[in-house]
């Protein structure tokens, strides 16, 4: 396998330097922080050995994604899709009554809805190649195949990703040529349509939903969460404390630092400086993604990596705004950053499968 | 092409937007942000809600909340464990190395505030207020504790409070519960929880260097619980209460028009306000016998042998059969409680002295699947679905593992009932036919003061008797009363009926004493209270005396002298018979 290509070179090297990033926040955030599940005060670095061997089995999907023809995806999601859409029912089933977003395989936990996303992906990008998405049949069977594991999702409950899911929809449905009109009326309706579900829910999950929506209501709970984030970003100020001094972090005010409230360790730390410069790397990132799309001319491949950009964006400004209190607490992963296997090896899978359509492009 | 520039300006534009928030925390902020984090001063603070109170139908309370003061402490702000904990441990009787113990140990947040105990005295109070500034990060705070009025005598039908278990903590999820919350662990405490407990509030604070408060950040107002009244009477529950005394059973009684629990006591009971001191008790005082008990229903059950019997046409109203006081079928020989034998009975006098070779015969005639059938009729070996947690079935077992015809029909062999199934079953009794759902709760009140819930009678089932057959029976049973095994529970002036039941307990048990129970409806004529009493270890005639005691100070209050009297008067007509 020869990386030739300086376009690939970049990817690969934005790739790495990211999860590279991600590797030391984690090993700062494992440094006595307060293991939740084990009732234990964590000193070595837990959470960065485990993350390291997912880097590495992410590595393996990386690989696979690159060798593996990605065309053969049009075909295999008449067999992944319903395989997604049976394993999310399952978690419904096997979980009642608990946090239902796990399988457990052996000694692993995986997230269906985190694999879910990628087949999403590839089956909305097959079925919209070749069709016009402008077409109301087309278009209303596009919202369907979304809509049906987003609903499971949802009733996890999950509403981030489920979130997410219409999100990514939406930008294959745009990259596939739908006009504006129509993105329009779909963002209309949602809104219109929204009332109508809040009147179905029961009044703890409108009380979640608020709580969710504007988390002051609840300042012993998610309001002092958001408080504690603000502290934290706002204290590292334009240089931060330095690696390994964040005092917020180290105290463990949130539950989440090595996970989805990761980008304060690193703001903490770094400081506006270390903001910026994360924010050009994945600046650079999500570039090379739509040159990428650009470089090739098969509709397929278009649309899948118009997904996974939506992907990989979505993700990152969600998580990043929700840290902020701009965006309602989601749990959402930050990608290539936080702690998460499932959800790692989705990320190093993509951007194999990127690589794989940018080796390609010359053919089409 | 023209997407991917939308999206590439898309891409800039919110990571421009993230970047200008950033700027704003982390430079114009910076300085505010920065001090907040210096003195970690923000602290978030419980508000306790009172749970709702629970009070009797007359609107007598049997259980509330008081105002109390706790002693907390907040890890991260105590200065000098060590010299604070022996300052502490003089002025509270608390030990220091108790202390030290609890002040050392990690905690998940080191900014929760913990109850080092609840319910200080005043003396407590000032003391550790007037050294408040040599004690910081240890506070006096304003709390709750529950007060049930009664004490032992409700600890069944109202229950305790607990921590949440973190079992329980991950089955209600969706409940709002966390960790160290207090919640119903039995009796109606558990069953209404969800209404009682209503939805605990807060503030997020900021406190100086000693950890006292600073200013307000935020707050979540509190909900107090709703009000639960009961169809319970408070002084019948203490009044059956102080009949059972210290006697192992249960009494429960209940208003057979409508299903209305009036009383429902268990023996031995706990207090409430300490059940922990009473977990490794002998006598299992956390059964609560009316509905977790399960036992040989006895003699009571002939009631159902009867009617199966009159009604299956298997026998008629003057039928006689000789009973010398044992029988034999097969190579078993199968005796009467009456060794000399009742002679020739018809049915009519067999109810009354409760001869077992008279149901044994009518039985085997009958055919055990019929008896056991009028049995399931009557909804035994169903839960009766009443409001309190953790109700037992009973079981009406299959003809061939029953125990043959002889044992059921006087209520042995394999059948099993709770006392609660025996008070329904009286109760059907004496309204003619209908099973009434027993329930306790007759209105939930909200705060404020709207009502929530308004329970209504809810007939589960109609068990269609010929009138020929329930006169027969009711003569029978007030005949136990006014002559029969059972004329220790009359009161004068008012007729009552009823049944005694003299269980044996199971064969490999043989040599422990036999259960009693005492199933009876007053009265007689216009049956307003049905009662059960029952004893895990006496014999039927010390059942119902204590409920004609209970009878006695319920149907006439105020002559409790006179029929006292009465009482040995027919005791000792009792041991002519």
């Amino acid at each position: 396998m020869k990386i030739s290509d300086k376009s690939l070179c970049r990817l690969f090297i934005l790739t790495y330097v990211l999860v590279f990033l991600g590797l030391i926040l984690l090993f700062s955030a494992s440094k006595g922080t307060f293991l939740r599940a084990k009732g234990i005060f964590n000193t070595g670095g837990i959470f960065f050995w485990q993350q390291l061997i997912w880097v590495i089995l992410g590595s393996l999907g990386l690989v696979v994604g690159k060798r593996f023809p990605y065309w053969n995806f049009k075909r295999l999601v008449w067999l992944l899709y319903p395989l997604t859409i049976f394993l999310l029912i399952l978690v419904l089933v096997m979980g009642q009554g608990k946090a239902s977003r796990w399988i457990r395989v052996g000694p692993l936990n995986f997230q269906p809805a985190e694999f879910g996303k990628v087949v999403l992906i590839f089956s909305l990008a097959a079925y919209l190649t070749e069709r016009n998405v402008n077409q109301l049949g087309v278009f209303i069977w596009s919202l369907l195949i979304t809509g049906v594991p987003a609903v499971l999702i949802f009733k996890q409950p999950n509403l981030g990703t489920s979130f997410i899911f219409l999100l990514a929809c939406l930008v294959i449905m745009y990259q596939a040529g739908l006009t504006r009109r129509r993105l329009l009326t779909i963002v209309l309706v949602a809104l219109s349509i929204s009332p109508l579900l809040w009147l179905t829910l029961e009044s703890y999950q409108k009380e979640r939903i608020l709580t969710f929506l504007w988390p002051q209501r609840d300042p012993l709970g998610r309001g002092y969460n958001l408080l504690q984030s603000k502290i934290t970003i706002g204290s590292g100020g334009l240089i931060g404390k330095g690696y390994l001094h964040g005092t917020q972090t180290k105290l463990a005010f949130l539950p989440e630092y090595h996970n989805d409230f990761i980008f304060c360790l690193l703001a903490e730390e770094f400081g506006l400086v270390g903001v910026i410069i994360f924010f050009g790397l994945y600046y650079l990132f999500l570039n090379e993604i739509l040159t990428i799309i650009s470089s090739t001319r098969d509709e397929f491949a278009r649309l899948v990596a118009a997904g996974i950009f939506a992907l990989f964006f979505f993700h990152a400004t969600i998580n990043i705004s929700m840290t902020l209190g701009l965006f309602p607490v989601a749990g959402i992963p930050l990608p290539f950053i936080s702690y998460g296997g499932s959800f790692m090896l989705v990320a190093l899978f993509c951007v194999g499968v990127l690589a794989n359509i940018k080796q390609n492009a010359v053919m089409f | 092409m023209e997407q991917e520039k939308v999206l590439a300006s898309i891409v800039r534009i919110s990571l421009l937007v993230l970047l200008v928030r950033c700027f704003y925390l982390q430079v114009i902020r910076f300085p505010y942000y920065a001090n907040l984090s210096r003195k970690q001063c923000i602290r978030t603070i419980e508000i306790g809600i009172p749970r709702g109170r629970i009070l009797d139908r007359n609107g007598r309370v049997l259980a509330e909340d008081e105002p109390c003061f706790d002693l907390v402490f907040v890890p991260y702000d105590l200065k000098h464990p060590a010299q604070e904990a022996e300052l502490l441990s003089s002025l509270v009787p608390i030990e220091k190395e108790k202390l030290i113990a609890a002040f050392t140990r990690k905690y998940r947040n080191p900014f929760d505030r913990i109850i080092l105990k609840k319910s200080l005295s005043q003396v407590e109070v000032a003391s550790v207020s007037e050294n408040a500034y040599q004690l910081p990060g240890i506070f006096v705070q304003a709390g709750l504790k529950r007060r049930y009025v009664l004490g032992k005598v409700t600890a069944h039908l109202l229950g305790h409070l607990g921590e949440v278990s973190e079992e329980q903590l991950e089955r209600w999820k969706d409940k709002g519960l966390k960790a160290g919350d207090v919640i119903g662990q039995d009796g109606l405490e558990k069953y209404y929880d969800d209404l009682l407990r209503g939805i605990p509030g807060g503030i997020l604070v900021e406190v100086d260097a000693l950890g006292h408060h600073r200013r307000i950040l935020g707050e979540k107002k509190m909900q107090p619980g709703c009000d639960l009244y009961l169809t319970v009477d408070r002084t019948f529950q203490e009044v059956a209460f102080e009949a059972l005394g210290e006697n192992e059973g249960c009494v429960l009684a209940m208003d057979p028009r409508n299903g209305q629990i009036l009383a429902l006591v268990s023996q031995p009971a706990y207090d409430p306000h300490q059940p922990e001191k009473f977990f490794s008790r002998p006598g299992k005082p956390f059964l609560n016998r009316p509905l977790q008990g399960q036992y040989p229903p006895g003699s009571v059950f002939k009631i159902v042998t009867e009617i199966a019997a009159l009604e299956t046409m298997s026998i008629e109203e003057h039928d006689r059969v000789e009973c010398t006081g044992e029988m034999t079928v097969g190579n078993i020989v199968f005796h009467c409680w009456k060794e000399d034998g009742h002679g020739w009975v018809d049915i009519d006098q067999a109810l009354p002295f409760s001869c077992n070779i008279f149901f044994g015969t009518i039985g085997m005639k009958t055919g055990v699947s019929r008896i056991l059938d009028y049995a399931r009729l009557f909804q035994l070996g169903e839960a009766t679905g009443i409001d309190l947690p953790g109700e037992k079935k009973g079981l009406v077992p299959e003809p061939q593992q029953s125990g043959g015809p002889l044992n059921i029909a006087i209520g042995q062999g394999a059948l099993l009932t709770t006392p609660l199934q025996l008070l329904s079953l009286i109760s059907t009794v004496a309204n003619g036919g209908n099973i009434w759902r027993p329930y306790l709760v007759k209105r939930v009140i909200s705060p404020a003061g709207k009502p929530v819930k308004e329970a209504t009678s809810q007939l589960t089932g109609t068990v269609y008797v010929t009138p020929e057959t329930m006169e027969i029976l009711r003569k029978g049973l007030k005949n136990v009363v006014a002559y029969g095994t059972g004329t220790a529970a009359s009161v004068p002036g008012i007729p009552v009926a009823g049944k005694t039941g003299t269980a044996q307990r199971g064969a490999s048990e043989i040599g422990l004493s036999t259960h009693g129970a005492f199933a009876c409806y007053a009265p007689a004529d216009n049956p307003s209270l049905a009662l059960v009493v029952f004893l895990d270890k006496a014999a039927s005639r010390q059942a119902a005396r204590i409920a004609g005691e209970i009878l006695r100070k319920i149907l006439l209050p105020g002559q409790e002298e006179s029929s006292q009297e009465t009482t040995l008067g027919t005791e000792k007509r009792d041991e002519n018979l």
